[in-house]
């Protein structure tokens, strides 16, 4: 067991960023994946805990011209009761809507959720679904630095992403969707109230006059990472969303999961659900 | 005793009032120090250090670093426990010296912190070697197994038989056979309390020990010999308990650790589990394969009934095994069976074993006769309700086992919960629908089950101590062998002696916490307290009535026998008109010149009789049935079950208090419904898989439907003011009503619980294929 050696608790960007290249810090936002992978001894802290709970300029959800903002530190609660989000991006509304229970909501953080990058993170399917961007902040020459990284890029192995040792998540961007833009997301696990995902699908368009367009498809739980379906994207793109569409859609998520049994699902289970939960969002997008 | 003119007192009832359990506001507000809570002056922390692995030979073993850590003051390891058997059949020592399990307890830490302790178990150094183990019963009975155990050939643990009437003419009796496996699973207990002791020995050798014990007199008994003392130097404390359900009916090694590490210390010593440690290594409940036959003839007439069974016994012998007590009265007693054939042998495996839970062993035969009696009805085609009623049992009647069914009422509650759910009809119109297209299916479905209600004479004696005294104030105190494990037994105590002495409840105190002070029980288990502690409260209670009234008498010159005990005073029965303070005479009675106390003892023995090798006899003082009827909306592509309503109609002698009554039906729902649905220890190897609650999915609240519960009165004779015992029957009777209700929506039939999404989703898909 590390002992923690140094508590921080920043109230800017640049004084977290700053500690952050010093090394050895472990950030700490709500502690709801940090703390039980600590106390399971999956992981460990190091000699500096950083709470950036208090730091400013890292929360909120606000427009910023064509864009929506998210502050890393909004919670999953926030999200959810979001007048800005239910209006414009509701799939992360619907998403946050079947997030865990109402204790972990209200610590949960979405910056949390896209670090701990895990293939079952129910903020990252709807923000795949978005096409949104993280911002990246780091310590560089004396100053606060940052950079953009596309959520697609983002997650490149189990458990690895694009952020450097050193970066902070500061926010998430993504383009206000245009008013045809439909977006649905389905979640499964053997019980309604406190699950992990099973299988998570979200798929978003715009539909055109009965023709799908720009389409981005999003599964969780069926690869080691978060995954864009972009076999089911082909399908789609450009397409009349009708009963062949779906059809084909749902023959083409055959190809894009690559799930595997552990002990929440077996491969089977989840190829199967990703089928079914492929059609039936496509259904509520057809019927919204 | 002159008294002003008074206002008459009106007599009334509080039998099948509500009633709040006296502990619920300090529960509510975190005011009550639990076990786990507990720290005594001096206390140490003990650490268990666990195999991790199913079977093996311990090649060394080096504690030498972990007892040179600073803050470390006692490492044992089984050499130190060689010889301090214990358990059922004495095949469990504290500490062990090769590994057969699991959670196999290899060496033992005190030290001034849990931090400290951890770090010593990390320093322990263990040489194994891993040896071919035995995961399921099947494969412990093969030839090639290893034998796990030197005094057990063939792996073979306990065997039950019953058999009654000739099997093979009753087959050829029968027009129709009902013929499955049955594959109960692996399940635990979930207490919200894990599982602590803190034990202290005092420098004459006698030693305390506070646990959760829900047994605390035999307890004595079965901790002894793992310590190698004499159970009379053994006194027990209850502090209040997170839950126990059964898990707390037996000794388990962390209790004799913790004492091992007192004595060694001369320090008290705490062994409390994680929540991991809880997951892997408190009891489960029992394993099955359960071979089931029904056979009835073409009018539906039940004709025989066998069931072959085949228990996981796991590494050592807890009250697991033990449950064909239980099982055989199912088989032989779940409705009119003439014959029966069952037998039972359990097989010792490296798997985790099982103790006893709420429903002991009626789960998993109700899993199977429930579901053979819904199978049947559909085999002779006739309504199951119509099919249940022609065998049930009634009132008199006695099972082939010798169970005498004095009052029952089960045709009443087989008729009550299928008319509040319009049972038949919704029945037909769901199998109507099943073939036809659509992602979603309701179902409906009806089972049902028998339990002992009056106790369980598995013991040389049933029965239950109760000291209760009235002191100078009118304020009762009560001294029971009852212990109150969260049931609710507490409520029910205050609410009979509110009942015959006319005192508030508030004026009551219970003592049932202590083994030194508070007389025998036999412990809670088998629906009992409520039965056997009702009555010898409300003897004990009466006894000291009887000793009041006639104080009564002799001072106010009225005859008892017309005097009544109401409102805190002495009353004219007939009109009630109070004739003194019920304080006031007890301080006469005291201060006069020949001065009582009032202080009263009872001992209590059920009428029932001891179980007996041939398992004929009737061991309990009064049965009860319990019917289920649950509604459910089957997605008949993702499988998930959505259960959207639970009728029951339950056989409860007489309600006593009616919060405490809906309390354990709704409790033993949830914990039914999680084993139907979703509950699971996934064991690969040996090895737990999911000892968290995000991967061992527990019931939550949004998954309980709505209940509709009906509580049927049979007054019965034995019980106190009529009352049975309820609380098992509940958790019993749930599984199979899904079950039997995802056949009529789906046509498809889980053996294998939990009828889990996954499994639900394949049978369905798979139907499919097969072009059914
Ligand atoms: C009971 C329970 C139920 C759950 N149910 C769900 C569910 O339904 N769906 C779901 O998706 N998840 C669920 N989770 C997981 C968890 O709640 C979420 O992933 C949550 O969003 C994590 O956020 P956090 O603020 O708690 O992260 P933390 O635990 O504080 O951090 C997670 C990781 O991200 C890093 N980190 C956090 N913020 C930043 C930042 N701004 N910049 C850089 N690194 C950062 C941390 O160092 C850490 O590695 C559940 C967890 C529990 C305990």
């Amino acid at each position: 067991m590390q002992d923690i050696k140094t508590y921080l608790s920043p109230r800017g960007i640049d004084e977290a960023v700053r500690a952050m290249a010093a090394g050895d810090v472990t950030v700490f936002c709500g502690g709801t994946d940090l703390s039980p992978q600590v106390e399971s001894g999956a992981r460990q802290y190091t000699a500096t805990l950083m709470n950036i709970r208090r730091v400013e300029g890292m929360s909120g959800i606000a427009e910023a011209g064509n864009l929506v903002r998210i502050g890393a530190l909004t919670t999953v609660t926030e999200i959810r009761r979001d007048p800005l989000v239910a209006r414009v991006a509701s799939i992360l509304a619907e998403a946050a809507e079947h997030f865990a229970s109402d204790q972990i909501r209200n610590a949960a953080s979405l910056g949390g959720n896209i670090c701990n990058a895990s293939p079952a993170g129910d903020m990252i399917n709807p923000l795949l679904v978005l096409d949104a961007e993280v911002e990246l902040a780091r310590w560089q020459d004396g100053a606060v630095a940052t950079r953009r990284v596309a959520m697609a890029d983002f997650f490149l192995a189990p458990r690895q992403t694009a952020k450097r040792d050193g970066e902070l998540l500061t926010a998430v961007f993504f383009a206000r969707p245009a008013t045809n833009f439909v977006a649905c997301f389905r979640k499964s696990g053997p019980r309604p109230a406190l699950e992990i995902s099973t299988v998570s699908v979200g798929i978003g368009g715009r539909l055109d006059n009965g023709v799908f367009r720009d389409v981005r498809v999003a599964m969780g739980s069926v690869a080691p990472t978060p995954l864009r379906a972009r076999h089911v994207e082909a399908a789609l793109e450009g397409k009349r969303l009708d009963a062949d569409g779906i059809l084909a859609a749902v023959a083409a998520a055959k190809t894009d999961a690559k799930p595997i049994d552990d002990v929440r699902a077996s491969a089977w289970y989840r190829e199967h659900l990703v089928q079914v939960f492929t059609e039936e969002v496509l259904n509520h997008v057809l019927g919204n | 005793m002159e008294q002003k003119v008074a206002t008459p007192i009106e007599k009334k009832t509080l039998i099948g009032s509500r009633v709040k359990k006296p502990d619920a506001a300090d529960k509510a507000t975190g005011k009550t120090r639990y076990i786990n809570d507990m720290v005594l002056p001096q206390m140490l922390i003990g650490k268990v250090l666990f195999a991790g692995r199913p079977h093996a030979k311990i090649v060394s073993i080096d504690v030498s670093a972990a007892e040179r850590l600073p803050g470390v003051h006692a490492v044992l390891t089984g050499k130190d426990a060689a010889g301090l058997k214990f358990g059922f059949v004495r095949d469990n020592v504290p500490l062990k010296e090769k590994v057969l399990c699991e959670h196999d307890e290899i060496a033992a830490v005190a030290a001034d912190t849990e931090e400290i302790a951890l770090k010593a178990l990390e320093l322990i150094k263990v040489e194994y070697e891993d040896l071919p183990a035995v995961f399921s019963p099947e494969a412990g009975r093969e030839a090639s197994a290893p034998q796990l155990r030197e005094n057990f050939p063939d792996n073979k643990s306990l065997r039950f038989e019953f058999k009654h009437g000739d099997l093979a003419t009753a087959e050829a009796a029968s027009d129709f056979i009902a013929d499955n496996i049955f594959r109960p699973h692996h399940v635990t207990h979930c207490c919200m309390g894990t599982s602590c002791a803190i034990a202290d020995f005092d420098n004459n050798g006698k030693l305390t020990i506070w646990t959760q014990t829900q047994y605390p007199y035999n307890y004595k008994m079965d901790l002894a010999p793992a310590l190698g003392i004499a159970p009379g130097d053994i006194r027990v404390i209850q502090p209040p308990v997170g839950g126990a359900f059964g898990s707390k009916l037996d000794v388990y090694p962390y209790e004799p650790i913790a004492a091992l590490l007192a004595r060694k210390t001369g320090r008290p010593v705490k062994v409390i589990y994680s929540r991991e440690e809880e997951f892997k290594a408190s009891p489960t409940r029992q394993a099955a394969i359960i071979h089931m036959r029904t056979g009835c003839t073409r009018d539906g007439t039940l004709t025989f009934r066998s069931a072959d069974v085949l228990l996981d016994n796991g590494a050592y012998t807890s009250w697991g095994p033990t449950i064909p007590v239980i099982m055989m009265r199912t088989t032989s007693g779940h409705y009119r069976v003439p014959v029966v054939d069952f037998q039972a042998q359990a097989i010792y495996t490296n798997n985790p074993y099982a103790g006893s839970f709420r429903g002991y062993g009626n789960v998993q035969t109700t899993f199977a006769t429930a579901q053979q009696m819904d199978i049947l009805a559909d085999q002779v085609d006739i309504d199951p309700l119509a099919f249940h009623l022609k065998n049930a049992q009634k009132s008199g009647e006695v099972t082939p086992q010798k169970s005498f069914l004095r009052e029952c009422v089960l045709a009443e509650c087989l008729e009550t919960a299928a008319r509040a759910s319009d049972y038949s009809r919704k029945r037909a119109a769901y199998a109507a629908e099943r073939g036809k297209p659509g992602r979603y299916k309701k179902g409906i479905g009806l089972a049902s089950s028998i339990h002992n209600a009056g106790g369980a004479k598995i013991h040389k004696s049933d029965g239950i101590g109760t000291i209760l005294k009235v002191d100078d104030y009118a304020r009762v105190t009560v001294i029971t062998g009852a212990s109150e494990i969260g049931q609710g037994i507490d409520a029910v105590i205050n609410l009979i002696v509110a009942e015959e002495l006319g005192v508030p409840l508030e004026h009551i105190t219970i003592i049932n916490n202590d083994s030194d002070i508070a007389p025998w029980d036999v412990g809670v288990h088998a629906s009992r307290t409520t039965f056997i502690a009702g009555n010898g409260t409300r003897r004990a209670a009466r006894k000291a009535k009887a000793q009041i009234l006639k104080a009564a008498e002799k001072m106010l010159g009225e005859p008892a026998a017309a005097l009544e005990l109401r409102g805190g005073s002495v009353v004219r029965d007939q009109c009630g008109t109070p004739l003194i303070k019920l304080d006031r005479l007890l301080r006469q009675m005291h201060f006069q010149a020949e001065p009582e106390l009032v202080m009263v003892t009872d001992y209590y023995e059920p009428n029932s009789q001891p179980e007996g090798a041939d398992h004929v006899s009737d061991h309990s003082a009064a049965y009860s049935h319990a019917v289920h009827i649950a509604e459910i909306t089957v997605d008949t592509l993702t499988g998930e079950i959505k259960v959207d309503k639970i009728t029951s109609a339950q056989d409860v002698g007489r309600v006593i208090n009616r919060m405490g009554l809906e309390a354990q039906t709704e409790g033993g729902i949830a914990i039914g419904l999680g084993y139907a649905l979703s509950e699971n220890m996934q064991l690969e190897g040996g090895m737990l898989k999911n000892p968290c609650f995000r991967d061992y999915k527990l019931i939550t609240a949004p998954e309980m439907p709505e209940l509709e519960m009906h509580f049927i009165e049979s007054h019965c004779a034995e019980g106190p003011y009529g009352a049975k015992g309820v609380s098992e029957l509940p958790t019993i009777v749930i599984a199979p009503a899904i079950a039997n209700a995802l056949f009529n929506a789906t046509g498809v039939r889980i053996f294998n619980p939990p009828l889990s999404p996954e499994k639900v989703a394949r049978a369905i898909h798979e139907t499919r294929q097969g072009g059914n």
